[in-house]
Parts: structure tokens; sequence; C-alpha cells
């Protein structure tokens, strides 16, 4: 036999390998597709063609189900990687404008003298994801939520773009270099508790969490207790409460004075 | 050796040979058909469909809102459970379940890969984003699980564990009373 | 005949130099994640090194490793000087500037992502660029082995291939159609992202794609170890293969039905359909096949040994066998582990026993025994039965290879059957550390340490591997005389054209391919709304 009978019926081993694959495949996708599919009584199908193609994979989009009446208003934000492009130098422009009104508590550095956040060199993520929920509602604050009511999707990207350009300068309230808590360096693994840093940028950032080091103190320790307390519900799909409900009173206040003893050259610089 | 011989000799070794792939045959077609056999009579199967939906706006709508995460008593006394996965914590992050009831987990991730595992039952399974998970659970000891999540999910992943609790029948039916979703955050 | 050593020699060395730096970020890795260790302050580091561990142990060394045996096996037992030594040369440095290239984005912590990729994570673009390096890389040596049998066949027409090249060109066959799953993956979904040039990627999709080459690149990694058993063991312990078709036969096997049945890798995944994960847990099924046939033949081809050694007996003639032989002492030890990490394999391969180990700790426990210990330990060997005839030089130190063999066998065992058992207790895969403080998990904390010590002893094995093989290059001169390999007990004189060439083996397992994966991809490659936006790591 030469090969060039290889691929003919006139060959055992040609038959026998084609003819063995080919009956197992059948009967394998008899049983997989039409057989089990069946012999689930817990699920129904249509028919065996809906069976089929459920077994075969065909993508269904999810039943529309009726969930409970949200009592509170949450963010509505829809944070991705790409979320804010690229910003322009006239973008960042008009930001430095509207900035103005936010400068008597943000500071005109964007470091607060108060105990507002520093906004300077925050991810422009978060200051875009944080603005959109004043004006939603979904974060309320009687200072802040005023100022965020009017202002248009255009000037909230403008606003996080320019304050994201500015140079992260040290905080106006300096305190001594604090030791790292457990809290933040390891988290606590078996309540839930991711270390800090691997949302909060010194290990990794996750899209819309801002890095925290030389926020005051009071603020940070706040936020968490809000968190906490479930008093600050704009965390889409309860991430940060999940955090703050696990941790003690002491792991927030600890948490809190060592961010706000860092200075701010520590996070690596964004882009 | 003469050739007869080589030839006899051959022909024993043949013989014991399709004897030995005979067994290594019936042997595979056993386990197969073992594995078939369970999957219909211990109910665990593979997710009957797969179903999409879009993760960076789980929030917005659809059945994994905020108010929807948890556990639901059903009509027929099951049970539906409603969970998300994202870096790094489970929502709800301490699942309450009654004991002994038929349980549908449903649950999807909102940004990466994660994956749910319940130790000490046969609770597993991903959760790739874009996707919904699905699996049937049924728990017949009360008392508190660890649900770690099983796939690296960037940096944090050692911190994502969530729980859960199963409790006794009557006393979930009675939180079950009030509407909303159940669960065991903060307790 | 060994013409171009120094090539295989080069192969060999870097296989075995990044084996060992590897090696020791795993026993590092072993170590700082058990009670013994203490909590990395960065957990970041661990992924990183877990990151560089897999693929180097994944990705690099098996690969260098088949490579440089594939052209040991074309020249001596094709008797014929290796066709296109510089296309293997070009190969060889393909692999060193796509390690280099993918191992600086890890070393910088900047592809963290595991070499298992997990899109939508996104680590930086050069990271995968290597990875593509190192594959074209061995693609070369794919169509190196095509080509010398072809030229070997034109001047032996319809003589029968030599088994062992037989076999090495069905593995090269097998990682070349194995290696384009992960490469869909890799250029039509990750770089693109990793590139900037899409923020989207369908995660389902990937995991599919990367099924592709999860489970049949494990068939490659044991391509290496099977042609030992076959064509290596017998003659190194005086003994005769008990039969060349049914060696040709697992082979084919392995061809055929290693690659569809990755899927029973994502039996817990959302996005596939149950039906296919039905499908391709029979085929899983079916691979034991070959693996049955190898014990079954390979123990006779011992017992051949052993009887004409003087064996009797319906067992004593094991007694016979030359256990102060590395070779022999490695065979054993590499059955035990496959018997185990096969019994283990079998748990996998069932959907519902499946559902209580996926994804815990017995499958790292798994695929470390089979892989680390009843694949690598025969790599060992295959080390040093070639390394004579490599480097002209004897490997005289035959006491510290059996001790060697001796600490990798305990060192994996010890390692390993813990890892399973808190798998089976559901202790997740892949954390930076573990609070054994806990009353939860308390109960992990011993089998953790064992296997952290079990790793250590491992580290210890390999060093010794490392400094035997060097301490070879400096030993007395000695003429090895031509590699040879086992002959059957009854040696054909032809072959049936379907066992002596790989074409009708090489289409069914295309065309399964289609069967199997074609609609699962095309799936969801043609459905709207999959792709959801990528997440990039360490990119601030």
């Amino acid at each position: 036999m030469s090969t060039r009978d290889l691929f003919t019926f006139s060959n055992r081993h040609f038959t026998v390998g084609v003819g063995i694959t080919a009956a197992i495949l059948v009967v394998t996708a008899i049983a997989g597709f039409v057989v089990l599919p069946f012999a689930q009584p817990w699920v129904q199908f249509a028919n065996v063609w809906d069976a089929i193609c459920s077994a075969a994979g065909v993508p269904q989009r999810a039943a529309s189900v009726t969930a409970p009446e949200q009592t509170k208003r949450l963010s509505e934000v829809v944070l991705t990687s790409r979320t804010l492009s690229r910003p322009s130098q006239e973008a960042i422009g008009r930001g430095a404008t509207l900035a103005q009104r936010c400068a008597i508590c943000h500071g005109p550095t964007g470091i607060s003298r108060a105990d507002s956040p520093n906004l300077a060199g925050q991810y422009a993520a978060v200051i875009y994801k944080e603005l959109h929920d004043f004006r939603s509602g979904a974060r309320t604050n009687a200072v802040m939520s005023p100022f965020a009511v009017n202002l248009t999707d255009q000037e909230i990207a403008d606003l996080s773009n320019y304050y994201a350009y500015l140079p992260r300068l040290p905080a106006y309230h300096p305190t001594p270099l604090l030791p790292k808590p457990n809290i933040v360096i390891y988290g606590a693994p078996m309540r839930g508790i991711a270390p800090c840093g691997a949302c909060h940028g010194s290990l990794d950032n996750k899209t819309g969490s801002p890095w925290l080091e030389g926020q005051s103190e009071v603020y940070l320790k706040a936020q968490l207790q809000a968190f906490a307390s479930g008093e600050r519900r704009n965390d889409i799909s309860q991430q940060m409460r999940n955090i703050g409900r696990a941790m003690t009173p002491q792991e927030i206040e600890a948490a809190a004075a060592y961010y706000a003893s860092q200075p701010p050259d520590v996070v690596k610089a964004v882009d | 050796m003469s050739a007869e011989q080589t030839h006899s000799s051959a022909e024993v070794a043949a013989r014991v040979e399709r004897r030995w792939g005979t067994i290594a045959v019936i042997i595979v077609v056993m386990m197969a058909l073992l594995a078939a056999f369970a999957g219909i009579h211990r109910a665990t199967m593979p997710q009957p469909r797969v179903e999409t939906t879009d993760p960076s706006r789980l929030h917005l709508s659809g059945e994994f809102v905020e108010s929807n995460l948890g556990s639901v008593l059903e009509a027929n006394g099951n049970v539906t459970v409603r969970a998300i996965g994202q870096q790094y914590s489970f929502t709800p992050a301490c699942i309450v379940v009654p004991v002994d009831t038929p349980i549908t987990l449903r649950a999807t991730s909102a940004d990466v890969v994660h994956g749910i595992l319940i130790q000490g039952t046969n609770v597993n399974t991903m959760l790739v984003p874009g996707y919904i998970s699905e699996q049937l659970m049924r728990f017949t000891k009360a008392g508190d699980y660890l649900m770690p999540c099983q796939e690296f999910c960037s940096f944090g992943h050692e911190g994502m564990w969530g729980k859960v609790k199963v409790i006794d029948k009557t006393e979930f039916a009675d939180r079950a009373k009030s509407s909303g979703r159940l669960s065991c955050v903060g307790q | 005949m060994l013409v171009n050593r120094k090539l295989i020699l080069a192969h060999f060395w870097l296989a075995f130099g990044v084996f060992g730096i590897a090696l020791t970020l795993g026993a590092w890795q072993m170590f700082i994640r058990s009670p013994i260790g203490t909590w990395l302050s960065n957990p970041e580091l661990y992924y990183r090194s877990l990151t560089a561990h897999g693929t180097v142990m994944g990705y690099v060394f098996p690969t260098l490793v088949a490579m440089g045996f594939g052209y040991a096996i074309s020249e001596s037992a094709l008797e014929q000087r290796l066709v296109g030594v510089r296309w293997a040369w070009a190969g060889f440095w393909l692999i060193v500037a796509g390690s280099v290239m993918a191992v600086i984005p890890i070393a910088l912590g900047r592809a963290s992502v595991l070499y298992t990729f997990y899109p939508p994570l996104i680590g930086n673009v050069f990271y995968y660029l290597g990875v593509v390096l190192v594959v074209v890389g061995s693609w070369v040596w794919v169509a190196l082995m095509s080509v010398n049998l072809r030229v070997w066949r034109k001047a032996h027409p319809g003589a029968p291939v030599p088994l062992a090249m037989f076999a090495n060109v069905a593995g090269s066959y097998l990682w070349a159609w194995t290696a384009v799953g992960a490469a869909l993956e890799l250029l039509l979904q990750i770089i693109p992202v990793a590139a900037g040039l899409k923020a989207t990627i369908d995660a389902g999709l990937a995991r599919i794609f990367f099924s592709w080459t999860l489970h049949a690149i494990v068939y490659f990694w044991l391509m290496p170890t099977y042609i030992a058993y076959y064509t290596i063991v017998p003659r190194a312990i005086g003994g005769r293969v008990y039969s060349d078709s049914m060696a040709r036969i697992s082979f084919i096997l392995f061809l055929v039905v290693a690659m569809p049945i990755g899927m029973h890798h994502t039996f817990a995944d959302p996005q596939v359909g149950a039906g296919f994960k039905f499908i391709h847990s029979a085929f899983t099924a079916l691979v034991a096949l070959p693996t049955l046939l190898t014990v079954f033949t390979i123990c006779a081809s011992v017992e051949i040994a052993a009887r004409l050694r003087g064996g009797r007996g319906m067992f004593g003639w094991t007694r016979a066998l030359p256990w102060d032989n590395p070779m022999m002492l490695a065979l054993a030890f590499s059955f035990v582990m496959l018997g185990f990490g096969g019994a283990g394999g079998l748990i996998n391969m069932s959907y519902q026993l499946d559902a209580s180990i996926h994804n815990t700790q017995w499958i790292t426990g798994h695929f470390h025994l089979i892989f680390g210990g009843a694949i690598v330990i025969m790599y060992f060997v295959i080390a040093y039965d070639l390394w004579p005839h490599l480097t002209g030089r004897e490997l005289i130190d035959i006491r510290l290879i059996r001790t060697q063999l001796w600490l990798w066998f305990i060192g994996m065992i010890v390692t390993t059957f813990p890892w399973h058992w808190v798998g089976i207790l559901g202790m997740p895969r892949r954390m930076a550390y573990f609070d054994f403080a806990d009353p939860a998990i308390a109960p992990q904390a011993l089998s953790v340490t064992l296997s952290a010590i079990g790793g250590f002893i491992l580290l210890a094995s390999g060093i010794m591997f490392i400094v035997i093989l060097a301490r070879g290059m400096r030993a007395p001169q000695v003429d090895a005389g031509p590699y040879r390999f086992a002959i059957a007990v009854h040696q054909p004189a032809t072959v049936p054209v379907a066992l002596n060439t790989h074409a009708l083996w090489v289409a069914l397992m295309i065309a399964l391919t289609l069967t199997n994966y074609g609609y699962p991809i095309l799936n969801l490659a043609l459905s709207e709304g999959t792709s959801v936006p990528a997440v990039y790591v360490g990119a601030q």
C-alpha cells in the first residue's frame, strides 16, 4: 500500500480510525446534547431544538427579573479602564477655570487646608465618579452637593482631568510618619479584607478607587465609618462597604492615621 | 530460533496485547458511563444554559442590582441566591441560606475572572465577566462555611474570602417574611 | 551519530538553567505562603514569582528539552546529519530572545497575570510578545523535524521509520497544533488590548482558546518521557521493547485524542455549553487509553529485561532488575508518580468529582505530581543518558545520580501528597498568604508546611542535578560510541503505511478539533456583547 491509498476506505487503518472516532463523537454528542439535557427533571426545555441549543452554549440574555425597589439612591456611574479619554490641554485649561470655585475647600493647588480631600494628582476616574455621584445624590454632603448639582458631564470630565494633571504636593497638615499597620499591609484575609494597596494605588489601582496618602485623618476616618455603617453607599455593589463593615474601630483609626501621615510621593505617578 | 517459533511467539505477544487492550478499553468505557450515571443520579450537572450580561452595568439594571443581591425564598419553597464577585469581595459578603432546601445560586463577576468555592461542599463555579454562572446546591448541615475566591483576580486575591451561613429552615422562613433580600452581612 | 552536539547542549543547558531559576522561585513560593514563612508585605511579589515560575516551567523549559532531545533523536535514530542547522540555531535564539522579552516585564512587576494570562486582566504587551516568540522558535523545530523525516524517507523509501523518530515527530505535530489555541488568544485577543488598540476582550472566549492549549500541552511535555520509556529504558536495562506497533499506536492515540479534550478545564465555566463539556469529558477518558497501553508495554519490556538477566517467578523477576541503574530507578519512580497522578487525573476528568476540587490546591498538586514528578524525572535521566554522547565525557558519579533521583522522588511525594489533601479540604489556589491562625483553616497548616519542606527537598535535588551535569563537562574523556535506541522483540521489517506516517492521524486531530472546538469558538466569537472592559494590572 502506498501513501496515496492512506485516505481510502480500502485502508483498514483509515476505516477503523475514522470509524471509531466518528462513532464516539456521535454517541457522546447524542448523550451530551439530547439525552443528558432531558435527564435533568429540574430543567425545562421547550423542545429538542431548545435543548440542543442550550447544550451547545448559544448565549442567551438573562431573563428580566423584578428586583425590589431601591430605597436609597445608588451610584449610576459606569467605570471602565477607558472611561476617560486622554485629556487635551484645552480640557485641562477649562478644568482649571472651573476649579476656582473648588479652591476655597480643596485649596488653590488642590491641597486642602481644612479636612476636605486633597485632589491634586488624584486619579481622574475618582474625581469623575464622585462628582457624578454628588450630582445624582448617590453621595451627599451639605457643602459639596450644591456645587455638584449644576455641573455638566463635560465640566465633570474637565475637572477630573485638571485635578489629575496637578502635581502631587505634600499635605497641608504634616504629621510624623507612622509605621504601616497590619490592616493596611496585609488586610485581614479571613474577614475578606484585601491589602488597602491592592486597590488604592500602592500595589495597584482598581478603577475608581482613590490613592489616599496625605488625606486628612478626620476625613478618612469619617468615610470609613460611613461605609461601615452604610451611611455612605455610592461604592458600586458595596465594594467598599464590604471592607468597612469588616474592619474594627481600631483598624479604622489606624488606617486613617497611617494614610494621613504619608507623603504623596510614595504613590507611583499616573501614566 | 526458527522462523516458525518467531512467528508463534509474535502471535502470543499480540494476543496478550490485545487482551490488555480490551481491558483498557473496558476501563475507559466504564469511567465514561460512571460519569454519565453520576451526573443524572446525583444531580450535579453543568449549568444548562449560557447566559450573558454586561459586567460594567450590573449595578444599573437587571437581576444583579444591589437591592436584588442576596437570598430570596421563592413561591415553591426553593431559594435563589444572587451574588456578584468583584475585586476583592463578594456581595453579599456573607450569604445566608436554609438547610435541606434546593438552592439556585446565580452569580457573575463585575470585573475580572473570579471563582466561588464553598469549602466542604462541591459548590464550585467560575465567575467569568460577561457570563452568568448558575449552580444548584443543597446543604445538609447547618453551620458556617468559608467561601474563598478560587481564581487569581489580581493582587488582592488573597484577601477575597466570603462566608456562607446555613441556618434552620423556619428561622430562614421567618426572616424571609420581611421584603427584600436576605444576607448575613454584619452579623 | 550525534554531529550537532553544541546545538543540543545549548538547548539542554538553557532548559536546565531556566529550570533551576524557576525551581528556586517555586520553592520560595511554597515556603512564603506556608505557616513557616512570614506574610509578604507586598503580595504582588508572590504573583510575580508565580508568573515567572509558570511561564518558564510551562513554556520555556519543556519546550527546550523536547527540542534538544528531538534534534538528538533525529540525528541518532535516523543516522543522518541534521538538515537545517542554521534554522535550528535561529529557533534557539528566537526562544532566548522571547524568554528575555517576557521575563523583563515580569521582573518589573508589569505582567503579574500568571502564565495562564487570565484576561480581562492585561499585563505589559512585551510579556505576551515574548511568549509568542518562544512559540514561534519552537515551531521552527517542528518544521525541521518534519523536513528531516522527509529527507530520510526519500533515502529509505518504504522503510519503517525508527520508533523514536516516529514518536518525536508525532510530538512535534501535537505541539504545533496545540500551541495554536494560545496563539489565537494572544494574537487575536490579548495583544491588541495590551497594545492599546482595543479596550474590550471576551474573557470567556479567551478561556476556551486557552483550554485548547492547556491540556494537550501536557502531552507535549509528556512526549520526551514516553519516548524514553519506549526507546531508551529497555536498551539501558538490557531489555527489548515488547511491541513496536503498540508503541506506535500509543503515540498515535496521543496525537488524536490529546487535543479535543481541553474543555475539561472549563467544567466550572459559565460560557461553555453542557453538551460540549460532556463530549470533552468522554474524550478525556479516552486519553487514559494510550497511557494504559504504555504501562502494559513498558512493564512487559522490563520483564523481558529481568528474565534475560535470569529473573524467575510470577513477580520474583522484579528482583533481577538492575535497580542500581539510574534509568531503572527513574522509570520506577516515574511509574509510581504517573500512577497516583493518573488516578487524580481520572477524578479531574469527571464533572461531578471535579466540582469538589476544581481550582483548589488539589489541581496544583496533581499537575506537579504528573509534570514535575513523572515527566521531569525522566528528563533528568534522558540528560544523564545523553550527556556522555554530547560531551564525550563520562558521568562518573552514579551514586550521586541515584541520590538525586531518590531525592526528587521523595521531594515530589512529600510536596504533592499533602498538596492534594488541602485541595480536598477546599484550599483555594494562587493566594499569596493564608491566615492559618484562623480555626477554620488551621487544620491545613501542617499539610502546607510539609509541602514547603518537600519543596526544599526538590530544590536540593535540582541543584544536585545541575552540579552533576556541570561536573560531567569536565570529567575524563570517554568514547561513548553511537547513541542507540531500544529495539523491539519482533523488530518489524515493514510497517503499515498508517503506522509509519502521521498524515491520517494529524488529519483526525484537526478534524476532532474542529468538531469539539469549532462551534464553541465561533459561537462566542460571533456573539455580540460578550466582550468586557480590560483591566490593566500594575499599569499606573
